[in-house]
């Protein structure tokens, strides 16, 4: 074993590092974004919009990563980073849209209910009621799906994007140090992992004491 | 810019003959992709219910053993997995790996670690009462395990079960990249030779999804009200 390489290599290893949290970063964001809004719109229940909502995901989940990866990268044309970029949204929405439809489910029509006794307009009532009540019951599982966020990033190598995966494995080619760079690799998604799981606690005890 | 648009959209050739005459070898892919999903979830079920059993009832040492290969596997991406088995152990072992035992390995290990965590939740499911009144009827603990708890536990984590196997059936087109021909890398030779993927890759993620949607539509079938979040 020689540790040295990871040291020589040590601008390669910081720049996939870089690569692989900015992608992961805005995965997170966009689809956290996407499907919350599409989770919320599942809310409102308009048969039209429920139907076309669930068809999105039924498809979305049941297609591999990597399948929309070449889809976006040799059919859509697009760049390896906003391929990359927008296949983990696309992929991971699906599953935070049914976190969130379970959070509000799991919270009951019945407190949305109560605010509009108390004469809360709907959106005050959504506001003020639902959204702290579910923001408290989907973190959870949000933070494995933001976890999920960094392990599918991985999967962008495929087109070219010199995340942290692809990067140790060109040292590993390089240099024949296969142990040693995969090491390096699995110990910083650990951090990774580890940093997201933390990261999501503090919000949490934040919410806890608002 | 729309006559742009309108020349791609002339341009892109449909030709499904090309899927047609492929189709041997992309169903003897698809067949190597099933093959791979089912075995690995089979080893990884059994394995995972051990797993799960050392974390839950072990003694302390075995249980962070278990603790923390499942919370390893379970935080590093799937693709880290294969490399290992693939190009990072066998240099240490002195050993050459072929593709489809390296597969088969990586991705029994995936599944274990996460089935792993689907069969606890399915043994806590199981009421405390149960396991006291099965050794108040004087069973061991092993048959308690195997007789008591363990069915009831299977029955509870069924749905949940299914959308791991789901999971584990698309992440089977990750072994792509150690050269194993399943049925990702079936269409991507096809469509290397013979330069169709319009139509290729469309069949690729029907297949892909009514496979998937196949195995989900058993989890409604088990139970109507569960919502994946797998």
């Amino acid at each position: 074993m020689d540790w040295s390489v990871v040291w020589h290599y040590r601008a390669a290893i910081l720049e996939g590092l870089v690569y692989t949290i900015a992608i992961s970063l805005l995965a997170m964001i966009g689809s956290f974004v996407l499907g919350t809004l599409l989770g919320c719109l599942r809310m409102t229940h308009q048969s039209v919009l429920n139907e076309a909502i669930n068809a999105y995901i039924e498809i979305v989940r049941n297609i591999p990563l990597i399948v929309k990866l070449f889809f976006l990268y040799y059919i859509a044309g697009l760049d390896a980073f906003p391929s990359g970029l927008l296949a983990l949204v696309i992929h991971q929405s699906g599953y935070i849209a049914d976190v969130i439809t379970a959070g509000f489910r799991s919270v009951g029509a019945e407190q949305a209910e109560a605010g509009y006794t108390l004469g809360l307009a709907r959106w005050q009532s959504f506001l003020y009621g639902l959204l702290p009540q579910v923001t408290r019951i989907t973190l959870p599982p949000l933070t494995s799906q933001f976890i999920e966020v960094i392990k599918n990033s991985a999967v962008v190598m495929f087109v070219g994007v010199q995340e942290l995966t692809f990067a140790t494995q060109e040292i590993s080619q390089m240099t024949l140090r296969s142990f040693e760079a995969a090491t390096v690799a699995t110990v910083i998604y650990g951090g990774l992992a580890l940093a997201v799981a933390g990261g999501m606690n503090r919000i949490g005890r934040r919410l806890d004491w608002a | 810019m729309a006559v742009l648009l309108a020349g791609a959209w002339l341009v892109r050739d449909w030709r499904w003959s090309v899927v047609w005459q492929a189709s041997p070898f992309l169903l003897r892919g698809l067949g190597v992709s099933w093959e791979l999903a089912m075995l690995s979830a089979a080893i990884g079920l059994a394995s995972g219910t051990l797993l799960a059993a050392a974390r839950l009832y072990g003694h302390p040492m075995i249980r962070r053993t278990a603790a923390a290969y499942i919370e390893v596997i379970r935080s590093i991406p799937q693709i880290m997995i294969i490399f290992w088995i693939f190009f990072s152990v066998p240099p240490l072992t002195g050993t050459v790996m072929n593709a489809w035992p390296a597969a088969l390995i990586a991705l029994s290990i995936i599944a274990s670690a996460y089935l792993a965590e689907v069969v606890r939740a399915g043994l806590l499911s199981v009421p405390r009462v149960h396991r006291e009144s099965a050794y108040a009827a004087g069973l061991g603990g092993t048959t308690t395990f195997v007789h008591v708890i363990l069915p009831q536990a299977l029955r509870n984590m069924l749905p949940a079960l299914i959308a791991h196997i789901v999971m584990i059936f698309k992440v089977t087109s990750l072994v792509y990249l150690i050269g194993l021909v399943d049925f990702f890398r079936a269409t991507m030779l096809v469509n290397n030779r013979d330069y169709a993927p319009y139509p290729l890759y469309l069949t690729m993620a029907l297949v892909y999804f009514f496979c998937n949607f196949f195995l989900s539509a058993l989890i409604r079938w088990f139970d109507p009200k569960y919502t994946l979040s797998a």
